[in-house]
């Protein structure tokens, strides 16, 4: 949507005026956005510019020499066997993350939707997980998974379930921190959902009950290739902001047990903080960012090119 | 006949989701400020107790005056730099998107479109650097270090632009005829119909920052001046073994003002964050 509203939106007259007019108001929109382009400057591209720069470095934040060692961070980084489990964790993560919150979110979307008592109360209270702090979700739900006395384990139990070692087990661990996270997360697709959905003219439903479709033929029909742009945005803006998960796994887990919920940034944390190596930490940084830019293409090709974004 | 009954099944069917949905979404919370309200023993129980039968408010008096924890002033941090923060992004935004909604500019196609191709690089690609500079300008462990780093929000500038684009230009045209400059157009024009989008940028930039926990856990380190989630954090690895009904007391006390907010601002919340979704991120 932003891209194609574009920038160029000159009024007719614009070529007529007077020169020192045109001047006026580029002047006028420099000093408009110099602020804003002084810190983006600063803190977005002179950033990523430095993270890659660094990255060519064995910059280790507590030794005074900071030799130059080309790409052997990038060398070391393919045989890292933490980078790689990070990496599979965070994917693993991220794809579970997803898919069970698009699932999720649309379903509640659907639901309030409809025109019937109470919907814009669920809607507020489905929404509620959304704004709490990582912190709070991390301790609370860390405590309803505990092995020992957790009520996730209770629950269970009069399902004729064992209890079962949630974030202890390196099988279970992962996807506790997915259901959490589901938990945590599903409100803003939710929303964005039911825009969509407010979005579909009831028009078409009503031609198509006409011609006697039933609500499957309906929701396969209608709504999901009418949600199409939608559903690229959530998934989108989903994978970003997943695939940086740290929070979950920094209080939950820390990273554990062994190295089972080792997520990129949880590495990327360990690398420059704990072990204070801050080149190798940049090339964590950089190769996360190429792997993302790389799922949103993929995303982009597989969801649809003509959807606008 | 048979219409009215799918159709009341179909009604059964959404009450059900709402039913399972609203116990999924309400118990963690209801269950973490019930046995916040206990004590360790009875915390340690199994089965687990769902309902305080003789509460206490043990575990808060202990969180107030535990001498390591300092959950008063860390709330206070993070509100003061969630709201310093909030006031700088709408500052350093507004004006920006102005331009790249209103006037006209050599460069602003290929500036605008930088901006969009940086939207899809993680923000963790800028957190060495960052954190490196801060420690040059001595700004670690400081309020400035939460503040000035994230100001340049790149999302609050295609939120506040889309938002100002749609505001009919015949409003600004009454200035123009009087010969007001471009900053009294913005400023007595554009701004004064752009309140409800500027309030949602707000509030979705309040509550993102309020809720940030990586990055003020890298820039600060003294005690007192952690914010509320780094606080959570620093709570949670020292007392979780010893002392549970502690910790959750911790949760509570964060999830409080939260509610409280949401309470008060849930239609401008809701309406914030839809605005946020459709307007593209």
């Amino acid at each position: 949507m932003v891209a194609k509203t574009g920038a160029a939106r000159s009024n007719a007259g614009n070529g007529l005026l007077p020169m020192n007019l045109r001047t006026r108001e580029a002047l006028a929109a420099y000093l408009f956005l110099a602020p804003f382009i002084i810190l983006f400057s600063i803190f977005v591209v002179r950033a990523v510019i430095t993270a890659q720069y660094l990255s060519f470095f064995d910059w280790q934040i507590l030794k005074p020499k900071r030799p130059f060692v080309g790409l052997s961070n990038y060398r070391e980084l393919f045989n890292d066997d933490v980078w790689w489990i990070s990496l599979k964790n965070t994917i693993v993560f991220t794809i579970m993350t997803v898919a069970g919150t698009t699932i999720l979110s649309l379903s509640a979307a659907i639901a309030v939707t409809k025109p019937i008592k109470g919907n814009s109360f669920f809607r507020i209270l489905f929404y509620m997980p959304a704004l709490l702090s990582v912190g709070v979700v991390g301790l609370t739900w860390g405590w309803l998974l505990s092995s020992q006395f957790g009520v996730i384990n209770y629950g269970l139990s009069f399902l004729g379930l064992r209890p079962l070692n949630w974030l202890g087990s390196e099988v279970l661990v992962i996807p506790s921190l997915v259901f959490t996270s589901i938990w945590w997360g599903f409100g803003f697709p939710m929303l964005v959902f039911i825009a969509g959905l407010q979005g579909i003219p009831e028009m078409l439903y009503e031609a198509a009950r006409i011609d006697g479709a039933d609500g499957r033929q309906l929701l396969f029909g209608i709504t999901l290739p009418l949600l199409r742009p939608t559903m690229l945005f959530v998934t989108v803006t989903g994978v970003i902001a997943h695939f940086q998960v740290y929070g979950q796994p920094a209080i939950m887990t820390g990273g554990g047990p062994g190295r089972a919920s080792y997520t990129v940034i949880f590495y990327l944390y360990e690398v420059a903080w704990r072990s204070f190596r801050m080149g190798y930490g940049c090339a964590v940084s950089v190769a996360l960012a190429v792997i993302m830019a790389a799922f949103t293409i993929i995303q982009f090709k597989l969801v649809g090119q003509q959807a606008e974004y | 006949m048979k219409f009215s009954n799918s159709n009341f099944v179909r009604h059964f069917g959404t009450y059900f989701f709402f039913l399972v949905m609203g116990i999924f979404v309400t118990f963690p919370i209801v269950f973490a400020f019930s046995q916040s309200l206990m004590t360790n023993q009875q915390v340690n129980r199994w089965p687990p107790p769902i309902l305080p039968i003789s509460p206490t408010l043990d575990s808060f008096r202990t969180l107030f005056t535990q001498q390591d924890l300092k959950i008063v002033l860390w709330l206070r941090n993070s509100v003061f730099a969630a709201a310093a923060y909030t006031s700088a992004v709408l500052v350093i935004c507004a004006p920006a998107a102005y331009a790249f909604a209103r006037l006209n500019f050599p460069g602003k196609k290929i500036l605008f479109g930088f901006l969009l191709v940086t939207v899809m690089l993680p923000a963790q690609v800028t957190l060495i650097p960052n954190f490196l500079l801060m420690k040059d300008l001595k700004f670690l462990d400081t309020f400035h270090a939460l503040i000035w780093p994230g100001a340049a929000n790149v999302f609050g500038v295609f939120l506040l632009r889309q938002f100002f684009m749609q505001i009919p230009r015949e409003l600004e045209e009454a200035a123009i005829i009087d010969g007001a400059s471009f900053w009294s157009r913005f400023w007595h024009v554009i701004v004064p119909l752009s309140t409800n989008a500027l309030t949602a940028l707000g509030i979705l930039v309040f509550l993102g920052h309020y809720n940030d926990l990586l990055w003020p856990f890298i820039v600060t380190n003294s005690l007192e001046m952690r914010t509320l989630p780094v606080g959570l954090q620093i709570l949670n690895s020292s007392y979780a073994g010893q002392y549970r009904p502690l910790v959750l007391a911790g949760a509570v006390f964060a999830t409080i003002p939260i509610i409280v907010f949401y309470i008060i601002f849930q239609r401008r919340i809701i309406r914030g964050v839809t605005m946020s979704g459709m307007g593209g991120r």
